[in-house]
């Protein structure tokens, strides 16, 4: 690939020099046609598009997950649920009573009281 | 080169066609995305979007044990197993399986259910807990499914059935907390609208999604103090198989603060199988839906009154014949013979009707219950100790009844002699013990109240702060005096009932019933209210006996519920006798 090169550049509204002004342009010697525009711009669309589809895969993979996770914390929270549902049925006034240690509890007879 | 077709050839005759199909498709088009597309977006969005109902939690309910709350009511997910009966294949395995796993929740008929090949629902098992559903899940039997509900779990049984209530299948609170404080219970639900794939999985994609939150309903803390429920539900039941009554109620209250420390009812219902009570009467708190004529109790409330207007001391004394006339009436005492110039205090000690009358007329100009008396009775009756009005308590079901005004034209002379020993006026057992609570604690009148506090998210406490009195009733001078009166009235007879070393008090009530607008001989109601304490009231109990066709005495009858709830409480609260 070759360029032609030092081909001067003149703006019409200036022709002094000044600092940090081009004054040279690079013309490609390569000519592209409308077709090639418009197979390029295709491809453009077509990456833009994949890179929409992805975020978009991706996002809806992240929906899967929590999804995932929340129907876990619901189990959790069932069970749980369960858990607390036993541990009151076993800590019950009734379930206390019955019990073998509170069945060999006796009445106290008497009760002193100290005075201050 | 110029390409113009030539007029009039087949080339621009396609042409024509296809811009003609063209333009057919950019009117279509047209018409099908601008003018319809209202129309489309919406059938779009009930395909994609759904809305969704985030359920909110029911509020759990707590009962005290001492200062830590226990739980009295849970929810907890439970299943029903149904299956397809044109699907199943291995039945034998099923019913095998089910029973095995779900023992008392299986259904009875399972072959039958299994071999209705016409039914493509039948339940097998209601009720069921997850881990028994896990293990039917785990066999792996064709043509089981399983539907999931919350129900409401009682691990105390049917301890404070009638405070509670319960919940009905639409998840409405019926009587009791779940009815009074329905709306705190029940939370608000969440919506969560969005997006979502074949599988109802919601995905974040989309404009219109929204999801706010539930919010679960309040967990509500009870004063009630699930040892002394327990205690006072025994100690009713057995004081009514002792006379044989049908029907009582219990009251124990902190005449400091209101609040309610059990209530209860008999009969009563178990909450969790509320669909089994015949008698919708059985689901009414008593205490709070049923007024009555409360009877002697009340001669209380009119002492007070009389010491509070100066009318009269517990030392003033009348002459009594045992019988007193007013208007066209006659009124005569229960226990006769205790004739004589007699004291105030001797008439409360036997609850004589005459004594109390005289205060009445003490109360107008001396000797008749003038429009001035019955004004003063009903000022404090009905104003300062809220009889015949809502207390407020949150128990659902709560009945005013009726103290008749003295500008209406039967609140005469005889209907408020008779209100001044409890007849003539309907008054429900927690109007009573707020007002007898109120002349014994220095004339604090405090709402009864079953709420001690709330526990948040994280299962902590928060107690509500100490309750404020409504208003003053009586002076702390004059409540000294009731104090004591009530003390000497109960020691007369029921002293030796009560443990040494601490301050009793209380009054019987035994009141006559109407039946068919007609005051009948062969049926009372008996009462008993009184408190215990030692230098102040620590609590008060309200007890109450009947029975159809049955003369249930408040003396004999209830005050041994009564002796037996004081005693015990005098142990439950660690209270130190005094000397």
């Amino acid at each position: 690939m070759s360029y032609q090169t030092a081909t001067m550049y003149s703006s019409r509204r200036q022709q002094n020099w000044s600092r940090n002004q081009n004054t040279v342009a690079f013309i490609s010697s390569v000519k592209l046609g409308p077709v090639a525009h418009t197979v390029l711009v295709a491809l453009m669309i077509t990456v833009l598009g994949l890179i929409y589809l992805t975020q978009a895969t991706r996002a809806t993979s992240y929906d899967y997950q929590s999804q995932k996770i929340d129907s876990q914390i619901a189990d959790l929270n069932t069970k749980k649920s369960d858990l607390e549902v036993e541990n009151a049925r076993l800590t019950a006034l009734e379930t206390v009573k019955n019990s073998s240690v509170a069945t060999t509890l006796a009445t106290p007879s008497n009760t002193q009281y100290v005075h201050e | 080169m110029k390409l113009e077709l030539q007029h009039g050839s087949r080339s621009r005759i396609l042409a024509g066609l296809i811009l003609l199909v063209a333009a057919v498709f950019v009117i279509r088009l047209f018409y099908l995305q601008v003018i319809q597309h209202g129309y489309y977006v919406g059938l779009s969005t009930a395909e994609q979007v759904k809305r969704l109902t985030i359920p909110a939690k029911r509020g759990l309910i707590y009962a005290l044990d001492g200062t830590t709350p226990v739980q009295l009511v849970l929810n907890q997910d439970v299943y029903t197993v149904f299956a397809d009966p044109q699907t199943t294949t291995d039945n034998s395995k099923i019913i095998d399986t089910i029973q095995k796993i779900a023992g008392g929740n299986a259904q009875s008929n399972l072959q039958e259910k299994l071999d209705n090949k016409a039914s493509r629902y039948q339940v097998l098992a209601t009720r069921i807990t997850r881990a028994q559903a896990d293990l039917i899940k785990a066999e792996n039997l064709r043509g089981i499914g399983f539907q999931d509900l919350t129900q409401r779990v009682y691990p105390e049984g049917a301890l404070a059935a009638q405070v509670l209530g319960f919940v009905d299948y639409t998840g409405n609170g019926q009587y009791g907390v779940e009815g009074g404080l329905d709306d705190q219970l029940k939370g608000t639900d969440g919506i969560l609208q969005s997006v979502t794939d074949v599988s109802d999985v919601p995905l974040t994609i989309g404009d219109k999604n929204v999801n706010i939150p539930a919010k679960n309903g309040t967990n509500e803390v009870l004063s009630i103090d699930r040892s002394v429920q327990s205690y006072a539900e025994q100690a009713l039941a057995n004081g009514i198989k002792r006379v044989k009554a049908t029907n009582g109620s219990i009251l124990v209250m902190d005449p400091q603060t209101g609040r309610v420390m059990a209530m209860a009812n008999l009969p009563s219902f178990s909450p969790a199988d509320f669909t089994s009570v015949t008698d919708p009467a059985a689901f009414n708190n008593g205490v709070v839906s049923a007024p009555y004529e409360p009877g002697s109790d009340i001669k209380t409330l009119t002492l007070a009154t009389g010491i509070e207007k100066g009318v009269i001391g517990l030392d003033t004394t009348y002459n009594n014949t045992d019988y007193i006339k007013v208007d066209d009436r006659v009124i005569t005492n229960a226990f006769k013979g205790q004739t004589g110039n007699i004291t105030i205090q001797h008439a409360l000690n036997w609850s004589l009707n005459t004594g109390f009358v005289t205060i009445a007329e003490k109360l107008g100009d001396g000797s008749t219950i003038t429009k001035q008396a019955r004004d003063t009775m009903y000022d404090y009756f009905h104003n300062k100790f809220g009889l015949g009005t809502l207390t407020g308590i949150e128990v659902g079901g709560e009945v005013a009844g009726t103290v008749i005004s003295p500008d209406d034209p039967d609140g005469n002379a005889v209907r408020y002699s008779n209100m001044a020993f409890g007849q003539g006026l309907d008054v429900t057992m927690i109007q009573v013990a707020a007002a007898f609570s109120s002349v014994i604690n220095g004339g604090h009148y405090y709402k009864p109240t079953v709420l001690a506090g709330t526990v948040d998210a994280n299962g902590a406490y928060i107690p509500l702060p100490a309750p404020s009195p409504l208003r003053t009733t009586i002076s702390k001078a004059t409540s000294d005096q009731i104090l004591q009166a009530t003390q000497t009235a109960r020691c007369t007879f029921y002293c030796r009932q009560d443990k040494p070393g601490y301050t009793i008090g209380g009054k019987t009530g035994t009141s006559q019933t109407l039946v068919n607008g007609v005051y009948v001989d062969n049926q009372t109601v008996g009462t008993y209210l009184g408190y215990g304490g030692t230098d102040t009231p620590r609590y008060v109990i309200m007890v109450q006996v009947s029975g159809q066709n049955m003369n249930i005495e408040g003396g004999t009858d209830v005050e041994p519920i009564f002796s037996d709830m004081s005693n015990w409480m005098i142990d439950h609260l660690k209270l130190q006798p005094k000397g």
